[in-house]
């Protein structure tokens, strides 16, 4: 009994401490973000904050101020993230069905290619992709850079819900063909709605990875209207001189999508990322 | 509703180099209950996938009311499915459930919202759960499942009805009540239904005709009585039957030579055994008696006595060879002592050693 409730404590112990490592740094600049530069300067990082002197100075100037142009790498990181989510989990969702629930010519070929698209790393394709896009017409646009995250997103998003339908039993998928129902019935009435939690975890994690790319973002988007938000929070860096509190409310600003995206939809994602380890 | 003429040709189906259904001929005629019967493996549940239209046999055919349906998709071919687990879609009302084959095929039938509800309630009251039609599935017991997934195979109307282990899920008590239920709906609408199960109970309880399988052949089919009384392959009978029957494996020269006892073959059918040196005698435990020392055709040993309830099964040692007997007299036995066994040969079967097959009565008086 008592070597039960030590056990617990320890457990408990170590948790805590690991959980309030890993939140220090989040606190750390969500209270840096609200304070005067400075405060930060004379009086450091990681304290209670002054509450009288607490400011929302940093934000307004992060969004407002023209030379940061916050609000605008915002919205094109909102079109940018949300339309590259949308077409790959369609069309991975499509090719997912015909991996998991068709017989075809090529199928273990073609499931090979989508694996071995997955392991590349991005890095590897920049160059031939920046002289492709130059020659298309594609370098510094949106539709560039999200026909990009499509493209990578379609590998990755095909194997993972192709895991996740192979969960749905045979017999559903069967009874529906006896009953007469067609390929493409089956995929929106049966094989979709069941896996709406895969599909909001697919969805979450591709968004994200798209939200918080800078690497991409850096080589295909250069002018300033067309630039995405982790592009203009570099930017709140100055060359010899850095304010704390607007970087750090820049960064806020920055993550306050996927955390809120997060917050809403946890639920699913965690019973979508479950299915995801369980082999079948 | 009225059931359809089902016809197997020569069908064959191998995954990789298994192969799972052996040149397999089978008829079934309109509105005739058959159960294909037969252990784990044996091919049974893809003889009925390739019914259904789930599995394409490599080699044969498959006629519908002597049209070949071999190469329609399963959705064309006008036949229902049962599955073992029911395969009810978790996500949506066991009214959209059972409505789900009409609504497939609404426009093709030229079939109207209220149709279809008309339809679906009239199935869900022949089954008694139209007050459970708003529920989702996971809210039925095993039970309501079952029933809800039999009004779901029912809605359409279909010529014939495929049924794998739909009974396997369920509790003892519940699946006696569904089993009676589905032979009578089978009854009052006439449709040609085929049955795969490994539960001989089952098999023997439903069918007009059972086919016992195993390595994807059919061994035998006839009647439940047939198979019962007059299996024609050692499989058949070994298969059939609580406890299966006893085989006595006995050596043929001018007498019969069987653990236990030695007996004169009759003159007419004396050369007819001679032949094969060796014979298994296969009698049903129910057809060998306790007696007195006087009547006894052979001498054991009790082994063990397992009561049943109503009846009781003694194991007897004679020699090295256990045979069982089912009784329902009681008797003062116990493990050790000395009985005296007279056996029926008018139920008894000969059997060939090498080919299993039965070859017939075997008449010792």
């Amino acid at each position: 009994m008592r070597g039960k409730l030590l056990r617990t404590m320890l457990i408990n112990l170590i948790v805590w401490t690991l959980a309030l490592a890993w939140a220090l740094p989040y606190i750390g600049v969500v209270a840096v973000s609200a304070m005067p530069y400075k405060e930060v300067v004379t009086e450091g990082w990681l304290r209670i904050p002054n509450v009288d002197s607490l400011t929302l100075r940093n934000y307004i100037e992060a969004l407002t101020n023209p030379l940061y142009d916050l609000a605008t790498g915002y919205r094109n990181s909102l079109i940018v993230a949300s339309i590259s989510t949308l077409i790959p989990l369609i069309a991975a969702a499509l090719a997912a069905y015909a991996f998991s629930n068709l017989d075809f010519r090529l199928k273990p070929l073609l499931f090979g290619l989508v694996l071995v698209i997955m392991m590349v790393p991005q890095q590897l394709t920049v160059v031939p992709l920046f002289f492709l896009y130059r020659n298309l017409g594609l370098y510094d646009t949106m539709q560039g850079i999200i026909l990009l995250h499509s493209a990578w997103g379609i590998a990755w998003i095909t194997f993972f819900l192709r895991n996740y339908f192979k969960f749905i039993p045979r017999s559903l998928i069967e009874a529906a063909r006896v009953d007469g129902a067609s390929d493409f019935r089956i995929f929106s009435k049966i094989v979709l709605p069941l896996s709406v939690p895969g599909l909001i975890a697919a969805a979450l994690l591709q968004f994200t990875w798209v939200w918080n790319d800078l690497f991409y973002a850096l080589v295909f988007l250069i002018s300033r209207e067309n630039q995405v938000i982790t592009q203009k929070v570099v930017m709140l860096k100055g060359e010899y001189h850095i304010d704390w509190g607007l970087l750090t409310a820049g960064s806020v600003i920055s993550m306050s999508m996927p955390v809120i995206l997060y917050a809403v939809f946890n639920k699913y994602f965690m019973k979508g990322v479950a299915a995801w380890g369980v082999k079948r | 509703m009225k059931g359809a003429s089902l016809k197997l040709w020569r069908v064959t189906k191998r995954f990789r180099n298994v192969v799972a259904v052996d040149n397999l001929n089978l008829e079934v005629d309109r509105g005739e209950f058959i159960v294909l019967l037969g252990p784990s493996g044996c091919g049974k549940t893809t003889t009925l996938r390739i019914i259904a239209g789930l599995e394409t046999p490599d080699e044969g055919r498959v006629y519908i009311d002597d049209v070949d349906v071999t190469d329609l998709e399963p959705g064309e071919r006008d036949v229902a499915m049962v599955f073992q687990d029911y395969a009810l879609y978790p996500h949506i009302t066991v009214f959209e459930n059972i409505a789900f084959p009409l609504v497939v095929r609404a426009r093709k039938l030229s079939l109207t919202k209220r149709d279809i509800e008309e339809k679906v309630l009239n199935v869900a009251k022949m089954l008694k759960i139209d007050d459970l039609l708003d529920r989702k599935p996971t809210q039925l017991s095993g039970g309501q499942q079952q029933r809800a997934a039999l009004a779901r195979a029912l809605v359409k109307e279909p010529k014939i009805w495929l049924m794998d282990e739909p009974l396997s899920n369920l509790d003892a008590l519940i699946r006696l009540q569904v089993r009676a239920e589905i032979k009578k709906l089978q009854k009052d609408l006439g449709i040609t239904t085929v049955y795969v199960t490994h539960d001989q109970t089952e098999a023997l309880s439903l069918a007009d005709r059972v086919a016992v399988m195993n390595r994807g052949r059919i061994l035998q089919i006839g009647s439940p009585r047939e198979i019962y009384d007059d299996p024609k392959h050692i499989f058949v009978a070994t298969f059939v039957g609580v406890p299966p029957m006893n085989l006595l494996e006995c050596r043929v020269s001018d007498v019969l030579e069987c653990p236990g006892f030695r007996r004169k073959l009759p003159e007419e059918s004396k050369e007819y055994f001679k032949r094969l040196n060796k014979i298994y005698i296969g009698i049903r435990p129910e057809h060998i008696e306790i007696v007195s020392k006087e009547e006894g055709d052979l001498e054991g040993v009790v082994y063990v006595i397992e009561p049943l309830g109503p009846e009781y099964i003694i194991n007897v040692l004679v020699d090295d060879t256990l045979i069982k007997i089912k009784t329902v007299k009681e008797y003062t036995l116990h493990s050790g002592d000395k009985v005296y066994l007279k056996i029926n040969w008018a139920k008894a079967i000969a059997f060939d050693t090498a080919t299993g097959l039965s070859l017939g009565k075997i008449s010792i008086a």
